[in-house]
């Protein structure tokens, strides 16, 4: 019998409608295990997803701080102005700098004549203290090695009397970043083959509990594959639902830290929205769900399943 | 046309199910099959659907030989026959209509050709208005009639059917007999193990007699 294309398409929906309808009825027929394994699920999914959320949230706050990076270089006394805005153009070709400023010593007496309020004893003084500097702004993307690198270089320049920069908290803060981001990936990993052994325990469970329907499927001619939908589908709906209440959790995380973090970021000078980072982590959390729950079933589904034939 | 040529089943410990058994059932026969309990009519039966596999000669159905099907293709294999069991085997947990729709959605029929069938199927053994009640509601010979029902409803050339009558009084097993004889009508293959001589002999169609494993 020839059948339309059209039909039999509707008909492979059908089926698939038909497994996952299944499944969720299965599972709703136990609503308390059912819901104590999504809550776990969502816990155990919610910790790392957090924890990347926070990571991602003082990245953000600390990046604005990394763009103002930048190396002051003093100039030997005696470089005059004119030399010293040469220097400051030879410079703006190096490929990590964005922007060098001159600051004259003039200018920086200005400065600290306002600042320190120590304007009298300054006017003492019969020549100024002060060398020139040249501010050198970096690209925002340099990394530390690019910048200990350049700063060694300009220590070596003729006109460089010497250079200071505030390499070292950067390097600390990226260090501890990155060890951090490491270690919670780390964490993130065990956690997700965690939930994967959970479901496919969940699915085993399942799977023994069926075991009548999985014969009587196999004797009337059920492929391996029609046999398996629906427990795949159970994985996918613990995945997912997981997913969503490991992303409630972390929202709801992200809302209690939102009234200190945003005082923080103030005096960071940025503003960070929590509702970015809150969808951020849903687009992460609901693949990673799905993905460990079809993972699991199918290791539960392959382990168990063949080992079920008609008597 | 179903072929048995020299087919041992030995089960791991060295038993035979059956031994050195040659038959030929032509195509739209009905055929019995009996023998003293453990003489092997579940064995040759089960060699047909592939539940168990020839240890020794050739099974062909249609010329191909059976025995040596890859096991992907003992799905497909099993569409083709219809299998009745003593004890039915339905599932508890779904309707009369559900469990008599399996077959085809294992075949992933479209669903209104699946509500026709499994109607048609229903009404062929007369359960017609039972179809939204669990089979546990129903009698035995109700029940056997919804596992019936359930192996006819995709329409395989071949049915068989183990003891379907082992439970039934004679007057039920009668009618189920009787049903098997209207399906032979229209064609089907049909090999029906049974102890019901008396009922067997009244039928007049061809017995096949076993007796620990061989034919007599
Ligand atoms: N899985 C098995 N493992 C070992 N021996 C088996 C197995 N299945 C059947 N047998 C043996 O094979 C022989 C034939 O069994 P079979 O079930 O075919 O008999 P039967 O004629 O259907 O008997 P009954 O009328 O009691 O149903 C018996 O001796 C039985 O013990
Ligand atoms: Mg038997």
């Amino acid at each position: 019998m020839r059948v339309a294309l059209s039909a039999r398409l509707s008909a492979w929906f059908d089926q698939h409608r038909r497994s996952a309808c299944r499944s969720y009825m299965e599972m709703r027929r136990r609503p308390l295990a059912t819901l104590m394994t999504l809550l776990v699920i969502g816990i155990t999914l919610a910790l790392p997803a957090s924890l990347l959320s926070l990571l991602k949230i003082s990245q953000t706050m600390t990046g604005g701080h990394q763009q103002t990076a930048s190396i002051s270089l003093f100039l030997k006394s005696g470089i005059v102005n004119e030399k010293a805005l040469r220097v400051a153009t030879d410079l703006e070709q190096r490929p990590q700098v964005d922007h060098v400023e001159l600051l004259t010593s003039a200018d920086a007496m200005e400065e600290f004549r306002g600042h320190s309020g120590f304007g009298d004893a300054l006017d003492a003084l019969d020549e100024n203290p002060l060398p020139n500097v040249l501010l050198i702004h970096l690209l925002p993307d340099s990394s530390s090695i690019e910048i200990r690198k350049l700063a060694t270089e300009l220590k070596e320049e003729s006109v460089t009397d010497s250079i200071g920069y505030d390499q070292g908290w950067i390097e600390r803060l990226q260090a501890i970043t990155q060890a951090i981001r490491r270690a919670v990936q780390a964490l993130g990993f065990g956690l997700g083959l965690a939930v994967m052994l959970i479901i496919g325990n969940t699915i085993r469970l399942e799977i023994m509990n069926r075991r009548e329907e999985i014969e009587v499927t196999r004797l009337v001619g059920g492929s391996d594959n029609f046999i398996r939908r629906p427990f795949l589908y159970i994985g996918l709906i613990y995945g997912l639902f997981g997913a969503l209440i490991a992303w409630l959790l972390v929202s709801i995380l992200l809302m209690l830290v939102s009234g200190p973090l945003g005082r923080l970021a103030e005096l960071y000078d940025t503003t960070i929205s929590l509702t970015a980072f809150s969808l951020h982590a849903l687009l992460l959390l609901i693949p990673i769900g799905i993905s460990f729950g079809l993972a699991g079933a199918w290791l539960a589904v392959s382990r168990h399943l063949s080992s079920i034939n008609p008597e | 046309m179903i072929h048995f040529e020299n087919v041992s089943k030995r089960f791991p410990g060295g038993h035979y199910g059956v031994s050195d058994i040659s038959l030929n059932i032509e195509n739209g026969a009905l055929a019995f099959i009996t023998g003293h309990s453990g003489a092997g009519k579940s064995t040759l039966l089960r060699l047909i659907a592939l539940l168990e596999r020839p240890t020794r000669g050739q099974l062909l159905i249609d010329g191909r030989n059976i025995g040596r099907l890859p096991e992907k293709e003992i799905p497909a294999h099993r569409r083709n026959i219809g299998l009745i069991f003593q004890d039915h085997r339905l599932l508890n947990d779904r309707s009369v209509f559900d469990n008599v729709a399996l077959p085809l959605h294992v075949q992933g029929f479209p669903v209104r050709e699946v509500g026709k069938r499994v109607r048609a199927s229903l009404d062929k053994v007369g359960l017609l208005k039972k179809e939204k009640v669990l089979p546990i509601t129903l009698s035995g010979g109700e029940q056997q009639r919804v596992g019936i029902a359930r192996a006819i409803v995709s329409r395989p050339p071949i049915l068989l059917a183990d003891e379907p009558t082992g439970n039934l009084d004679p007057e039920l097993s009668r009618e189920i007999m009787e049903l098997f004889l209207a399906f032979n009508q229209i064609g089907i293959t049909t090999l029906i193990a049974s102890h019901d001589l008396d009922l067997i002999n009244k039928l007049g169609r061809p017995v096949i007699n076993l007796h620990r494993g061989e034919l007599t």
